[in-house]
């Protein structure tokens, strides 16, 4: 009997092999090989991701397609990376071999968007990337890498120059920073630009403390944070220890003049429902903002939040502005041979359509790959009377009419 | 204890003739030779690679977790200290990741036999759970440290591997079929280690340490020092694969060749296929990580988790209906088929 | 001074905490002999049974127990009975089954999985919550009014599975099969009956440990992993099967990883958790209160 059993499963296995074999042949479409961290402990994010492009793509398809390709749908497959890099490169490998993708896109991760980079210039195939901030993923000489987000030197860079602007715009001056920041590759990086900034810019850092992020209770740091009473607390946080550090925060009743968070998981759309009014006059370093203005955004924002039941966020934004930049490269590249589609990718100057919800005015890269006009806003976290949201309110020129932001916080 | 008595309890020593045993073994030797002639697609090849690396992984892992009677949960940190040590090697000081596996390998042997020392005297949970601890407080150590004395560790954000130099020398190819049968020829290597330590006097000595470890004791077997043996040569091949998932990924970092998920995966491979028997890595590796792969592959972008649940599900339902692992119930189906045609030929 | 008595006070009742949830796995453990991997996955569960609970009902946490408890005994009771003890029955002869920590990694695989399929990968905390934000101001120091409900639940809960295993006869059944199975079947106990029951009882303290936690703490998918390791290193410390040494366990952890961060980053004080317990199981494997027959 027992026997039976084991080619039972075998059979299983077999056929689970058989139908991976048989898979559907190419049609007329432009397939699109998406790794994302969709199980795991990134899941939340991968999901985000994941809609936004499944939003621009419908568009897309919705408006016709590709035009130069005789109408040409573009098809996205989805993979995940369980934020693993060996599985993220085994998926980048199946894209690219088997399922004959023209471009790949992700991986949201920096640990599993440097291998799939790797495996993208070898094969040829151009890897376009969201999401990843880590600086090195366009600086290690690739020609076929393209990154749409801000690296995150920029992301430093900017944080200091609003910390900058703050002081100027209240006559307040800030003297001391503490950094806390996750021990990853992402709070690492970030924290190494902070350490930069803050000797050029003569602050005292008395506090540089990284944490697990998988660490069950931060009461701990935030005692660190409220003896080291600093002016300035910059943090770095995914979104489990984001919500923690908020909650844990206003509970020690810890207030630092300003809070300056990097996005991720303080720009996580569950970040404010379970941080609540504790989050409130939080300043947060982002891409983009539902409040920003560019014709288009608001509605692009309503039809996503009809959609999926939140609003976009700067890396949706990315995910989302992504698509139409490979559909205008298509476009242009008349081609799906994907040296083709590199080229045109690297002559990407996008000016206008729906992708230029974007705060800023054209999408176009340098030398390495780097989208050269990514900007960052501040937002900051306040209620004014509809519940708490995300206000735009740097650069100046960018801040949302009307609004003041709150410095020191009460 | 003899030899004979040892036969009859131990999984590892099937009776009867060497060559019916030998020859699916061979079989398979062969036909995995050949599958890269047939196989052109570097997806599925690249798949293989994996299934083999963690064949190797498992029958290096099987030496003290099938052998010896106890079940180590922490092989990941031999993985992580061969890729650290020949990727460190190879980045600052160009030496070729050939001879930083060697030099991986001798500093997994010596911290194994340290770590081996003391936990050999634990049994059951507390062996597992004192290899777990050992695992993860390293991983936790290298992802504090960025820098070791003379040694960039880079700490958390890992070390990458451009892939500039290509060729033999440097342990690195553009195609797969050389990573292929690297990984093929080192798990032969393990598979023919494992076959002559089961059938030399240490492999005795192992079988009836781990299953009575009084009663050999009592015969004058000292089963501690047997264990470490085992377990120095377990933690040198298992440093092996390090350096070559280093080489084969171009990327590592804590999370990632020193993480809980390949010891657990290791465990999970081994007693699906049946610890403590040849086969039983290989078997387990051809069943689990194809469905591990293909179950992500078909459900990972559509109802994210479910690759999980159903991998979950088959450990379940391969222990319930075979606690042994699969080895045993297919060698008696092939000794049984073995029969039938013997007694065949013999009527005909 | 004043500020290592705060963090230690907070070390004690986080550990406290820990505790709890360590005690249902020590419990499992007592009795299966067997370390149960899904226990943080069991953990998750309970979480968000709580969760739930005190959402639709609104009603204050520690009230969700009359739902909380009975659900995640049946849970445990029908996981024991369904799933492992099939297993115990095919390798009786044997005392420790390596084959069932493999089931229960099976069974922690599918359930978080599970939760992230039925649940989605957010994260979650209740906002109206009476005990969410509370905090006692001692003097200059300030002690969390959640985690304090925790360390009573903690210390209740632990009084109560100790009279239970020390006066009923339902207890003294469990007692003897922890001691020596195959005595207690010869005594009319039957041992997988006491198996599915003393599984069905840490699930629920599982379930204490989940309605402890959700007035401060996230809930998602993955949030057992989190818990899953320390839960292991604390039963160790205070000896398998050990109710009291779970607690002093999980405090001696509370109090490292509260008071360890003001001497170095808290990143180092995991480091020194691990260095702890490997040091534990050298020199003394039977933890502060385990006994020594065991290993």
């Amino acid at each position: 009997m027992k026997s039976y059993r084991i080619l039972a499963v075998s059979a299983l296995c077999c056929g689970l092999l058989l139908w991976a074999a048989a898979e559907a042949p190419a049609q007329a479409v432009v397939k699109v090989g998406n790794i994302l961290p969709l199980s795991g402990p990134s899941a939340s994010v991968g999901l985000q991701n994941k809609q936004a492009q499944d939003m621009a793509v419908q568009e897309i398809n919705d408006a016709g397609g590709i035009k130069s390709l005789g109408g040409a749908k573009i098809q996205m497959l989805y993979a995940d990376s369980e934020s693993k890099p060996e599985k993220g490169v085994a998926e980048a490998e199946r894209f690219i071999n088997t399922e004959k993708v023209h471009i790949l896109t992700g991986a949201w991760n920096s640990a599993v968007s440097y291998p799939v980079s790797a495996v993208a210039e070898r094969y040829q195939i151009p890897f376009l990337v969201p999401v990843s901030v880590a600086d090195k993923i366009t600086e290690q000489g690739f020609k076929y890498v393209f990154r749409i987000a801000a690296k995150d030197s920029w992301w430093t860079r900017d944080q200091f120059a609003f910390l900058k602007d703050l002081q100027a715009e209240f006559n307040t001056k800030i003297s001391t920073l503490a950094f806390v920041y996750e021990n990853g590759d992402w709070g690492k990086g970030f924290a190494e630009g902070w350490k930069k900034h803050a000797q050029a810019g003569g602050y005292k850092v008395v506090l540089d403390e990284p944490y697990p992020s998988t660490a069950t209770d931060l009461s701990p740091v935030v005692q660190k944070i409220k003896r080291a009473n600093p002016d300035v607390l910059l943090l770095t946080s995914n979104a489990a220890d984001a919500i923690l550090l908020t909650n844990t925060m206003a509970e020690y009743k810890v207030k630092p003049k300003a809070i300056i968070a990097s996005g991720g998981g303080h720009a996580d759309p569950s970040y404010l429902k379970a941080a609540g009014k504790n989050a409130r006059y939080l300043f947060d370093i982002v891409e983009w903002e539902t409040d920003v203005n560019k014709p288009g955004a608001k509605e692009t924002n309503e039809k996503f939040k009809k959609l999926y039941g939140y609003n976009l966020t700067g890396e949706s934004v990315d995910a989302y502005a992504a698509m139409y930049v490979l559909a205008d490269a298509l476009e242009r590249a008349a081609s799906t041979d994907p040296k083709a589609i590199r080229d045109a990718l690297a002559k990407t100057r996008l000016t206008k359509g729906p992708a230029m919800i974007v705060g800023y005015d054209a999408i176009e890269f340098d030398e390495s790959g780097q989208n050269k006009h990514a900007a960052l806003v501040m937002v900051q976290v306040n209620d004014l009377g509809k519940g708490l949201e995300r206000i735009t309110v740097w650069p100046k020129a960018s801040r949302r009419a009307g609004y003041k932001p709150v410095f020191p916080i009460p | 204890m003899n030899a004979s008595t040892a036969t009859a309890t131990s999984p590892l020593r099937p009776p009867g003739s060497a060559w019916p045993s030998r020859a699916p073994l061979l079989l398979l030797l062969a036909v995995a030779l050949a599958v890269p002639l047939f196989v052109r697609s570097a997806t599925y090849l690249h798949i293989l690679i994996l299934l083999l690396l963690y064949a190797y992984l498992t029958t290096s892992w099987n030496l003290v977790g099938g052998f010896a009677g106890v079940l180590p949960l922490g092989h990941a940190a031999f993985v992580g200290i061969g890729a650290y040590t020949s990727t460190v090697l190879s980045l600052q000081y160009g030496v070729s990741p050939w001879v930083g596996m060697i030099v991986g390998g001798f500093l997994s042997t010596l911290v194994g036999v340290l770590i081996g020392l003391p936990t050999f005297k634990m049994r059951g949970a507390y062996f597992a759970l004192a290899t777990i601890a050992f695992a993860e407080g390293l991983r936790v150590m290298v992802e504090n440290i960025d820098r070791l004395g003379p040694f960039l560790l880079n700490g958390p954000r890992g070390l990458q591997i451009p892939p500039l130099e290509l060729g033999f020398g440097r342990f690195m190819f553009a195609e797969k079929e050389p990573y292929y049968y690297i990984i093929l020829a080192m798990l032969v290597l393990a598979v023919g280690i494992t076959w002559a330590v089961s059938r030399s006097k240490l492999g005795y000595c192992l079988a009836a340490g781990g299953e009575e470890p009084e009663a050999a004791q009592s015969l004058g077997i000292n089963v501690a020092r047997v264990k470490l043996v085992a377990m120095a040569i377990s933690s040198f091949l298992t440093s092996l694969a390090g350096t070559f998932w280093a080489q084969f990924t171009l990327y590592i970092h804590p999370k990632s060749v020193m993480s809980l998920d390949i010891s657990f995966e290791i465990a999970f491979i081994a007693l699906i296929g049946g610890r403590g028997s040849i086969a039983g890595p290989l078997l387990g590796a051809l069943l689990l990580r194809p469905v591990s792969d293909f179950s992500r592959i078909h459900f990972g972008d559509t109802l994210p988790g479910l690759h999980l649940v159903i991998f979950g599900g088959v450990l379940i339902l391969v222990m319930l209906y075979q606690p042994r692992g699969l080895q045993e119930p297919l060698t008696r189906l092939y000794r049984r088929a073995l029969a039938r045609s013997a007694g065949m030929r013999e009527r005909g | 001074m004043i500020y290592l008595l705060e963090d230690a006070i907070n070390g004690i009742l986080m550990g406290s905490i820990y505790g709890l949830a360590a005690l249902g796995l020590t419990l499992i453990f007592g009795v299966l002999k067997v370390i149960n991997f899904a226990h943080g996955s069991l953990l998750m569960v309970g979480m968000y049974a709580a969760y739930w609970a005190v959402l639709l009902t609104g009603a204050h946490p520690y009230l969700a127990l009359v739902i909380v408890l009975p659900l995640m005994f049946a849970f445990g009771y029908l996981l024991q009975a369904v799933v492992i003890q099939p297993i115990f029955k095919a390798e009786r002869e044997v005392r420790e089954p390596i084959t069932v920590i493999i089931v229960t990694t099976g069974v922690w695989y599918i359930l978080d999985n599970l939760g992230l399929l039925v649940f989605g990968p957010q994260y979650r905390n209740i906002q109206d919550n009476p005990l969410r934000g509370k905090m006692i101001e001692a003097g200059e120091m300030l002690i969390s009014v959640p985690k304090l409900w925790g360390f009573c639940a903690a210390l209740v809960t632990a009084a109560l599975v100790w009279l239970f295993l020390q006066k009923t006869r339902m207890g003294r059944a469990v007692r003897a099969t922890s001691l020596d199975r195959d005595a207690a079947s010869l005594q009319g106990i039957n041992p997988y009956r006491i198996y599915n029951i003393a599984f069905g009882l840490g699930t629920a303290v599982a379930g204490v440990a989940g309605v402890a936690l959700v007035p401060f703490y996230n809930v998602f998918p993955t949030v057992g992993v989190l818990f899953d390791i320390k839960c292991f290193i604390i039963v160790v410390l205070g000896g398998l099967g050990s109710i009291g040494g779970a607690l002093l366990g999980g405090m001696i952890i509370g109090v490292i990883e509260s008071v360890g961060p003001q001497f170095m980053t808290a990143t180092w004080t995991e480091a020194i958790v691990y260095g702890l317990f490997l040091g534990f199981l050298f020199l003394r494997p039977s933890g502060l209160f385990g006994v020594k027959y065991d290993w």
